[in-house]
């Protein structure tokens, strides 16, 4: 039988197959057809063929745009925003529109074209959350951006244009509309009870249990109770912190554990799938958003969202989220030496 | 330089991205859909579908159009609703109906395909069924939608039909929706979709096409490439009360769109979804300026790229073609109906 579970932050309503779940076979997900590393942008002697790097991670001596790298960050070749200019904003009648000003990045997270973020040893995937890091804090200099989405696209339904292990960034002009809602959603249930509304669901989650994927020290990984995808994980930080910019090197070394261990199990679970996360934290540039709460939000794609989801808001979930926590919890993992 | 538009409802910002610029070639028509199944919609396979809820048939008595419950419904009729609070979360009971529109008795995929008669016919039995869900206090709204194509979660059999899906809560898109247009009632005492329709007819750039009462036009905010919006050009807040007779002037006007749509982008897969006001009941949140501040409309979303993780992580669309562009092309299509 169906129920419908609404999300305590935006009052998004959910409906959840609760009595005939699909399990994780039924999706029938294809796995995927690698084009291969000829011709990458992203590989090693390839470096040419982006725009030159804002910055990388390297272990050793190179000069800028030469292989050696770990983690390297160049502009989008195909910029959705342009990072000259105003803004110029303009009204006609009903109508307000601006130039397009924004930043569009892309962070080569490793340079193995084949690997998964799962596949990566340990180190090198918390070079790419240092690179997450280092961008955040780098781009929130410029005051004319409000917000900086970091975000991942795995596999082409989710939108990924090239295979090889690459996220995105977007610093956008103004906070956009999910962000606004999130962060309105957490600082009204802060003022009526003085409390983070996402620090009540770590707690809630972590005593009911069954929505638990995984944890360590500083992170929570779970399936959130109304989500809105069969297999969403959140990653949250056990503290309460509103801003991703700011976490410290010994945290970052357990979101990378912990990022790892999610991916890993989504994977072995799922097999291959596309997928997207995002990571979700406080605007820049505003007013302070302490009642805010940064996480991780992992999004696999394992269903084709209709009509329906889009012109409503209204979400379909196949697989309830206790379900999908219990499937990924008791999965085992090769044990591996990184 | 690409832009940064508003949507003048929701308050929702796209990009209008010039650096992709896209045209109506650049899409490429990929078909990743699975062999069809057997179909069960067609004449004389009735037996195959669950309960009729309604049916519209002709003077032989053969049905042109039939209502059925869903194989597999999101939402259910017969049940005790319930509510609960659990930690931060609440909780209740999928109270509701989950409805299939068999749109014809002939196996045609694409809406755009059937007769304007037969559209008008879909469009009947889409206000019938309101009206008679309209009866169930539980209900707070019926959306009616359609999925073409397998990229539109279209499903294996290429049979063309509608979704009518009613729930007992408000949906979060709908709810921003009624809440962006009675903001600007509140202000302006006007209806937003009706200055909107007045400006776009005075502007024509973003028109595609406009006849007997009704106008199809690109969005100045759009998220999608070659999305349109169907819109009564008289004030009107409920969709299910259109006169038979305009039902006539929509189908037609709706099928040149479709099929305009299906010439120019190689016959893409498309939602349609169609917002009209929740039916007027005494619940939290209601209000009564709703006759005059809402207006009925139907989206018509093409899909022709995926939506990533950007979109879903901000709400912030990337729209690569410029509406004014979408409608000049739209507009050129020749199609006859």
């Amino acid at each position: 039988m169906p129920e419908l579970r609404k999300d305590p932050i935006v009052g998004r309503w959910v409906v959840v197959n609760v009595e005939n779940p699909t399990l994780p076979e039924e999706f029938h997900l294809p796995p995927f057809q690698w084009r291969g590393d000829k011709d990458c942008p992203f590989c090693y002697n390839n470096e040419a063929m982006t725009p030159p790097e804002i910055e990388a991670i390297s272990e050793q001596e190179r000069a800028p745009n030469t292989p050696g790298w770990k983690v390297r960050v160049v502009p989008n070749k195909f910029p959705a925003l342009r990072i000259e200019g105003d803004l110029d904003k303009q009204g006609i009648g009903l109508y307000d529109f601006s130039n397009g000003i924004g930043a569009h990045e892309v962070i080569i997270e490793n340079p193995e074209h084949y690997k998964g973020l799962d596949q990566l040893s340990l180190e090198d995937v918390g070079y790419v959350l240092k690179a997450y890091r280092s961008r955040s804090l780098d781009l929130r200099k410029d005051r004319r951006f409000k917000y900086i989405l970091i975000f991942k696209n795995v596999g082409v339904q989710a939108g990924a244009s090239l295979e090889h292990g690459h996220s995105q960034l977007i610093a956008l002009p103004m906070v956009p509309k999910n962000v606004k809602e999130e962060v309105k959603g957490a600082k009204k249930y802060y003022e009526f009870r003085e409390r983070c509304i996402f620090c009540d669901i770590i707690a809630y989650e972590l005593e009911a249990g069954e929505r638990i994927v995984c944890e360590n020290d500083d992170f929570l990984a779970f399936c959130p109770l109304s989500s809105r995808f069969s297999f969403e994980v959140w990653i949250i930080p056990k503290e309460h912190l509103d801003d991703y910019g700011t976490i410290g090197d010994v945290k970052l070394s357990n979101l990378a554990q912990i990022l790892k261990e999610v991916i890993g199990r989504l994977h072995k679970v799922l097999g291959d799938h596309p997928y997207n996360y995002i990571i979700h934290t406080s605007p820049v540039n505003t007013d302070s958003h302490f009642s805010y709460h940064w996480h991780f939000e992992i999004m696999p794609k394992l269903t084709r969202v209709a009509g329906f989801e889009w012109g409503s808001g209204f979400y379909v979930v196949f697989t309830p989220p206790e379900l999908a926590a219990k499937y990924l919890r008791e999965v085992k993992l090769e044990e591996s030496n990184s | 330089m690409p832009q940064l538009r508003k949507d003048p409802i929701l308050g929702r910002w796209v990009i209008i991205s010039t650096e992709r610029a896209k045209r109506p070639k650049d899409f490429p028509h990929i078909d990743t859909s699975p062999p069809e199944r057997e179909c069960p919609f067609c004449r004389g396979k009735e037996a195959l579908t669950p309960g009729e809820l309604y049916s519209i048939k002709d003077e032989q008595g053969n049905w042109r159009v039939r209502v059925v419950s869903s194989i597999k419904p999101f939402l259910e009729p017969n049940k005790k609703s319930w509510k609960k609070g659990k930690g931060p979360y609440d909780l209740m009971e999928g109270v509701g109906s989950h409805e299939v529109v068999i749109d014809t008795p002939e196996h045609i995929a694409n809406m755009a395909d059937l007769e304007v008669g037969n559209i008008r016919e879909v469009f009947w039995a889409y206000c019938e069924r309101i009206r008679a869900l309209q009866e169930d206090m539980r209900i707070k709204y019926v959306l009616i939608f359609k999925n073409y194509g397998w990229d539109a979660g279209g499903g294996r059999v290429r049979h063309s039909r509608s979704q009518i899906i009613a729930t007992p809560v408000n949906l979060k898109r709908v709810k921003e929706e009624l809440e962006g247009a009675k903001f600007y009632y509140d202000y302006h005492e006007r209806c937003v979709f009706c200055d909107l329709i007045r400006q776009e007819l005075k502007e024509q750039e973003r028109v595609v096409l406009e006849e007997d009462g009704f106008v199809a036009l690109v969005p100045f905010a759009p998220r999608f490439p070659f999305e349109v919006w169907v819109l009564p050009k008289e004030h009107s807040p409920d969709f299910y009360k259109t006169s038979w007779e305009d039902l006539f002037s929509l189908a037609s006007l709706l099928k040149k769109v479709l099929l305009k749509i299906k010439i120019l982008l190689d016959d893409p897969s498309y939602n349609y979804i169609i917002h009209t006001a929740p039916f007027r009941r005494p619940y939290p949140g209601y209000w009564s300026t709703i006759e005059e501040d809402y207006h009925w409309h139907i989206e018509i979303t093409p899909r022709l790229t995926q939506v990533a993780g950007f979109e879903w992580g901000t709400g912030f669309y990337i729209c690569p073609t410029l509406p004014e562009e979408a409608a000049k092309f739209l507009r050129e299509v020749e199609v006859r109906v």
